[in-house]
């Protein structure tokens, strides 16, 4: 179990974790999400010791990770695949962290096999591409067979069978009891995994909440309408209580009407209709209402960049 | 409670078993990456390899010359120059490549008393350098005085002061490593390191230029000349005696590794 308790982390002016609270449960894979820069990986960084919060606390199992002993029998974490002296080999690498901790060869072996390294386990690791720089990551987490397992975007960079093998592993890893947090940007590299989420912006919470329950509650839906008299259809639209937003291709995203009253309503008038798309809002969409408030760093929309 | 909620193993192992293990993990990184050995075979061949050149040439004289009075210990002491270099950049990048790449926060996840890291890399790179080191000073020390010997200028092991000078020989790469070891920690970079460490041997070095008495009273305290005081035959009258020189040398690897012990723990990794 990973509990944050009003964590805050400040790197001189810039506020990087702004009063975090969250419990990581076991048993579940936990998604936690946020725009880039929203402060998930230096959550992790406190959560790991490497970093010293502010104020607040962060405890693995109630404890302070900077006092655990071979900490890596409670704790497996890839915070940054890449991170590796490239003129080593696989196996020295993962044999010089299993020593740190009293784990011995046969354990080193073992994990280079659970993540398919064994054959190349004696080339310096220079030469692996970033899927299996991530694999080793992951061999190293799994050294001490730990009950908590931390993963900073572990699928960055990796290829459709990469993703799909790493899923797995999490779910596998999460069905064995173990508590798993698994870091991304993107809902959609999560939203299959996850069965809980946690959802920060600007180093606050926004939500903490089943997945399938963020898919319910999202309330985004809307019909989108192609017409050739769009704009007569508009003010129908608009004069019957619904609300009217013009698409840049000419089309309409109506909220308030459903389609079949769309369609009747226009029926009525003698109106044309080419298109009636009924829209529910996906996950990714929920994701974005929840975030779009705090997207530190957005780029200009294309045409507003034109414009300029 | 599900076995995957229950109070993890709180068996704590016995420092010495964890002392053990952070000192086989640093072992195992300092053997496993090529600057080690690259760096070492600097450190060794470049003393044996210019120790006979530059006693020959300090030896030589024009025919008729007045006899030189040449410190028989001295070629020994020059030709360390390089291999000094070679061992201080191995200090530096214990830490600086561990910095550089982003591999010091596993280092640290794995082991979170950081100062156990540091005190294991020291450990690591201080054996092996004190070893190449007294192993290059005996070697150069043999050769040098077989160079000399022809010039009839030569001194034997069994003189009087010469032990102790051709070990303080060794014990200068170890010096020099140690002091590598901790910039590298302070200042986490292989370039900042290397130069930072230059500058501490070479500048104050400067400072024996000052007028006397004031040139040998500050100089004293320097490296080098605390260096050469200890390697020396006959020592200076004007400087600390060779046992308060070993002082003088230890201290300084020994406040550069005070002060990475203080910071290593205040910074985020």
């Amino acid at each position: 179990m990973i509990e944050v308790d009003r964590l805050v982390k400040r790197f001189g002016a810039v506020t990087a974790v702004d009063g975090l609270s969250f419990t990581v449960q076991p048993g579940h894979v936990t998604g936690f999400l946020g725009p880039n820069g929203a402060g998930k990986t230096t959550t992790m960084r406190v959560i790991l010791g490497l970093d010293a919060p502010t104020s607040g606390t962060a405890t693995v199992n109630r404890h302070r990770y900077a006092g655990l002993i071979r900490p890596l029998h409670q704790v497996g974490a890839l915070l940054d695949a890449t991170a590796l002296h490239g003129g080593r080999t696989a196996r020295a690498h993962v044999l010089s962290v299993a020593q740190s901790n009293g784990i011995g060869r046969r354990r080193v072996t073992e994990v280079l096999r659970l993540t398919g390294l064994e054959t190349v386990a004696n080339r310096r690791v220079s030469g692996f591409s970033l899927g299996m720089k991530q694999r080793l990551g992951i061999a190293v987490a799994l050294l001490g067979d730990p009950r908590v397992l931390m993963f900073d975007e572990p699928v960055n960079g990796l290829d459709t069978e990469g993703i799909a093998w790493i899923r797995q592993f999490l779910k596998a890893l999460a069905a064995e009891g173990r508590t798993v947090l698994v870091s991304s940007h993107l809902m959609s590299e999560v939203a299959q995994t996850a069965d809980h989420l946690i959802v920060i912006g600007r180093g606050r919470l926004i939500a903490d909440t089943p997945t399938a329950q963020l898919i319910e509650s999202s309330t985004r839906r809307d019909v989108l309408v192609q017409s050739p008299r769009a704009g007569e259809l508009a003010g129908l639209i608009t004069a019957r209580g619904g609300t009217v937003a013009r698409q840049d291709d000419g089309r309409l995203a109506v909220t308030g009407l459903d389609a079949p009253a769309i369609g009747d309503l226009a029926a009525e008038h003698g109106l044309a209709v080419h298109a009636l798309i009924p829209r529910t809002a996906s996950l990714e969409d929920a994701y974005l209402d929840l975030t779009g408030d705090s997207v530190e760093y957005r780029a200009a929309r294309p045409q507003e960049a034109a414009s300029r | 409670m599900t076995a995957a909620e229950a109070p993890a193993r709180q068996t704590v192992p016995p420092l010495a078993v964890r002392a053990r293990d952070v000192l086989a993990c640093e072992w195992t990184k300092f053997w496993s990456v090529r600057s080690t050995y690259w760096t070492l075979l600097v450190a060794v061949v470049t003393p044996i390899g210019t120790g006979a050149i530059v006693a020959a040439a300090l030896a030589h004289q024009p025919a008729g010359a007045p006899a030189p009075t040449l410190d028989p210990l001295l070629p020994g002491f020059i030709s360390l120059e390089y291999a000094a270099l070679a061992v201080g950049v191995l200090g530096v990048l214990a830490f600086s490549t561990e910095y550089g790449t982003g591999l010091i926060r596993t280092t640290f996840t794995a082991v979170p008393r950081r100062r156990a890291v540091l005190a294991a890399k020291a450990a690591v790179a201080g054996a092996v350098t004190l070893a190449a080191g007294e192993l290059v000073a005996f070697t150069t020390f043999f050769l040098v005085q077989a160079v000399l010997s022809g010039h009839h200028l030569g001194v034997s092991l069994s003189h009087p002061g010469v032990p102790g000078a051709v070990l303080a020989d060794g014990i200068i790469l170890f010096v020099v490593a140690m002091m590598g070891l901790g910039l590298g920690a302070i200042i986490r970079h292989t370039a900042g390191g290397i130069t930072a460490l230059v500058a501490l041997i070479i500048l104050p070095a400067t400072l024996g230029l000052l007028p006397p008495p004031w040139g040998a009273r500050i100089s004293r305290f320097t490296l080098l000349e605390a260096a050469r005081q200890v390697t020396a035959l006959r020592p200076a009258t004007n400087l600390f005696s060779p046992a308060l020189s070993t002082l003088v040398l230890l201290a300084w690897p020994a406040a550069t590794l005070g002060l990475a012990a203080l910071v290593i723990t205040r910074r985020d990794a």
